[in-house]
């Protein structure tokens, strides 16, 4: 994007020697060529006439990219993620303080999760000064080129993180050139805030049918959450002194497991009793295998024995499939009570 | 209008009311009619001037309600009616009340000696042309009283200003007037427009000259100067830029209207676009013929007259229809020629407001006053007035010695006078500049 500049337009002025009243018909010539020049559109700067006005309702002048009017939130189209981590830069910036933001939690553990439940700004108080977007680590907010924003009353210029939501390929559309210079970077950090994102948090609340499709999946998965409760037992027998918030965890979700398992009535599957409260996390990963396990074979299929011996991994992706399978359990249960 | 309507009464209808009753009935549909088109022309103009001065300024003009913006107008009225109307409490309530109503009545009186086409004229004055300038004058005490009653010196100022500038510049208007008033021999506005008969010479000068409508006063050197003279002064009469400074709005307001809002200030702005309409159709009336026009003369010696009542009334419908076009296109043609000039020209100050009508126009409108006797006298005396020596020379010849002589009097009179006038300004500044550095160099 390059502006050109340092054109230099030479004005005939029609300097000369003036006689008595000849100035005065000079200055008609003036305002006469200007009449009549302007019955013509003046497209371009270089001429002094022609009729200047873009008729606005009906016309419009093309938008510069980095034209800047009121912020909005991007969400990913394929995934309906939103970009969004709920991190603050933002709120903490903007001058006016018109920013507010909820972070999310795991409705499980209680722990912040990088996506925000609600996003407000106040489009009334907004300065559109620009600073949001631009101190956005995440390239979620961004500046909106829709400059038609008047309302009856106050209120409805406050907005709601619905109001807010974008896809990326809206902003990709207004802005190319921006969107393109930070994309890659943008949707890596996206696929980092997607693995921690627990159930339907972070989805934006207008997809409804994104989030509908990812409940049925977690519903799927839940399926599965019997067998995968098999090990969750063990837990509680553990000779426990200080519990990690993972062991609470998958405290938790054995806990809830074998409710679940009361409730449809599922042979109990053998636990191993020798595990250890260090092995925990081998333990939750075992659960993961059953549950992956189960879900292949089908929700009849027998529990899949648990190696004991499974080497610890990554200790957040344990966390991660030991809440899975605690929701998994809470579905399966619940299925299980309607029936 | 009275011979129509005793027509259809007394002939068509066969009830022979008295003549009293046909000229009440008379009257009243023309006034009706005049009191119709007066705002319209008003509702027109104010559309108008917005779209030419835009299309001056590179703009579109207000072109939304309606196509083109014809209801812009009406939706203005609908606003200015729907306006609240606030008297301040330290006005004269009862002035304050009439001086609208004062500015607005002499403009629409002025419409009775405004010939429209052919035998179209309200009234037929023999000193119409004293009528319309004589009743012009009175809005300027209207002008006062609103300046006076609103107790506001902003106010104040602007009726000062407006009535010194109507008072200096209605003398350099009459005299240019006075001018033909000498050439034609009549003040009778109807009897002027019948004078401008012919092909660029009038048809009462040179009898020879075919009437083709086109003997305007604007092609004599007399009529040329008259009319520049007159039209500078109808800017001034009017408040027109570059001499709106009874209503400057960047140093007093609004002159006289501070005060109003609402409908009062809209029988302002009514006067004053009639006025402006009543000021151009006259100087296309005295100066470029009014209804006069190839073809109008030779329908309306067709038409139903006192002079050929045999005549066919589709003939009076053509010329009346022909001569209103001509003479409309020539009113808005000078209507058009006032944006121009707001649009190139700055505002005057007041003193050379007075200094432009006081020490230039009214002494070139007198040179123009004694050009009009030397016209008189070459194309029209004879020996009896002691002018022999243009008896033996053809009509032609005299008009056209008339020609040159005028024109060369009015000529070096212009330019004696702008050289005079441009080094009084000078001397003035000069003085200014002196007096400037003088307070200064105060030590
Ligand atoms: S554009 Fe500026 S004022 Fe508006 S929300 Fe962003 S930081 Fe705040
Ligand atoms: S919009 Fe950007 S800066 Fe604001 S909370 Fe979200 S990620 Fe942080």
């Amino acid at each position: 994007m390059d502006i050109p500049r340092g054109n230099i337009i030479v004005m005939d002025r029609r300097r000369g020697k003036l006689r008595v009243g000849q100035g005065l018909i000079q200055g008609l010539k003036v305002v006469w060529d200007h009449w009549a020049g302007s019955f013509h559109k003046n497209e371009n700067f270089s001429q002094i006439h022609g009729t200047f006005t873009v008729e606005y309702p009906d016309e419009r002048l093309p938008l510069p990219q980095t034209y800047r009017n009121m912020p909005v939130l991007l969400y990913d189209d394929e995934s309906g993620h939103e970009l969004c981590t709920g991190c603050y830069q933002c709120q903490r910036i903007c001058p006016p303080q018109v920013i507010h933001i909820t972070q999310a939690k795991d409705p499980v553990t209680g722990k912040m999760v990088p996506a925000a439940t609600e996003f407000i700004i106040e489009y009334d108080a907004c300065m559109s000064c620009g600073f949001c977007a631009e101190v956005c680590p995440f390239d979620s907010i961004k500046m909106d080129h829709v400059y038609e924003l008047s309302t009856a009353d106050r209120v409805s210029l406050t907005m709601r993180k619905a109001q807010l939501n974008r896809p990326i390929s809206y902003y990709a559309s207004i802005a190319p050139d921006l969107w393109a210079e930070v994309q890659a970077g943008a949707m890596k950090k996206l696929q980092g805030s997607i693995k921690r994102r627990p159930d339907v948090i972070g989805l934006a609340a207008v997809l409804t049918e994104k989030i509908k499709a990812r409940r049925l999946e977690l519903a799927a998965a839940a399926a599965a959450a019997p067998a995968a409760a098999a090990p969750a037992p063990a837990a509680p027998a553990a000779p426990a002194a200080k519990l990690t918030p993972e062991e609470k965890a998958a405290k938790l979700a054995a806990m809830k497991a074998t409710n679940a398992n009361k409730g449809v009535a599922a042979p109990p599957a053998k636990a191993p009793v020798e595990l250890s409260p260090a092995d925990a996390k081998a333990a939750k990963l075992a659960a993961i295998k059953a549950a992956n396990a189960a879900k292949q074979a089908g929700a009849a299929a027998p529990p899949a024995e648990v190696p004991a011996e499974l080497p610890p991994t990554d200790a957040k992706a344990a966390k991660l499939a030991a809440i899975k399978a605690a929701n998994a359990a809470k579905k399966a249960a619940e299925q299980g009570n309607s029936e | 209008m009275q011979d129509v309507v005793n027509q259809v009464i007394n002939t068509t209808f066969g009830w022979n009311w008295p003549s009293w009753a046909i000229a009440l009935i008379g009257y009243l549909i023309v006034a009706v009619i005049l009191f119709a088109i007066a705002p319209f022309q008003m509702l027109f103009l104010t559309l108008y001037e917005r779209r030419a001065i835009a299309r001056m300024q590179d703009r579109v003009g207000p072109n939304r309600v309606g196509p083109e913006g014809i209801f812009q107008p009406l939706a203005d009225g609908v606003k200015i009616f729907t306006k609240e109307d606030i008297v301040p409490d330290a006005a004269d309530h009862w002035v304050h009340f009439i001086a609208p109503c004062v500015v607005v009545a002499p403009t629409m009186f002025m419409f009775v000696v405004l010939p429209w086409g052919p035998g179209m004229v309200p009234v037929d004055l023999n000193i119409g042309l004293l009528f319309f300038f004589a009743i012009s004058s009175v809005s300027a005490v209207g002008l006062l009283m609103a300046g006076w009653a609103s107790s506001n010196k902003f106010a104040l100022i602007g009726a000062m200003r407006a009535v010194a500038q109507m008072v200096s510049y209605e003398i350099p208007a009459v005299i240019s007037l006075l001018a033909l008033v000498l050439i034609t021999g009549s003040l009778s506005i109807v009897d002027m427009i019948s004078y401008q008969g012919g092909l660029f010479i009038s048809s009462r000068d040179v009898a020879s000259v075919p009437d083709w409508g086109l003997g305007w006063f604007i092609f004599t050197p007399v009529g040329f100067l008259a009319f520049v003279a007159f039209f500078i002064a109808a800017l001034a009469e009017g408040e027109r830029t570059p001499f709106d400074i009874p209503e400057a709005d960047s140093e007093i307001v609004a002159g006289y209207m501070t005060e109003y809002s609402g409908m009062k200030f809209g029988l302002f702005y009514l006067a004053q676009y009639v006025l402006n309409f009543l000021l151009c159709a006259i100087t296309s009336v005295i100066f470029f013929g009014g209804w006069q026009g190839p073809g109008v003369g030779w329908l309306y010696a067709q038409a139903i007259t006192p002079v050929n009542p045999q005549g066919g009334w589709v003939f009076n419908v053509l010329a009346g229809v022909l001569g209103v076009v001509y003479f409309l296109s020539k009113t808005y043609f000078f209507f058009f020629v006032m944006v121009w000039i707001r649009g190139a020209f700055a505002r005057l100050r007041i003193d050379q407001l007075m200094d432009f009508g006081w020490k230039f126009l009214i002494p070139l409108t007198l040179v123009n006053v004694i050009s009009a006797a030397v016209w008189v006298a070459l194309t029209k005396w004879g020996a009896a007035d002691g002018l022999a020596f243009v008896e033996g020379w053809s009509p032609l010849v005299r008009w056209a010695v008339a020609f040159v002589v005028t024109l060369a009097m009015n000529l070096g009179a212009y330019l004696y006078l702008a050289r005079i006038f441009a080094h009084s300004q000078a001397e003035r500044e000069r003085l200014d500049d002196e007096v400037l550095e003088s307070l200064i160099n105060v030590v």
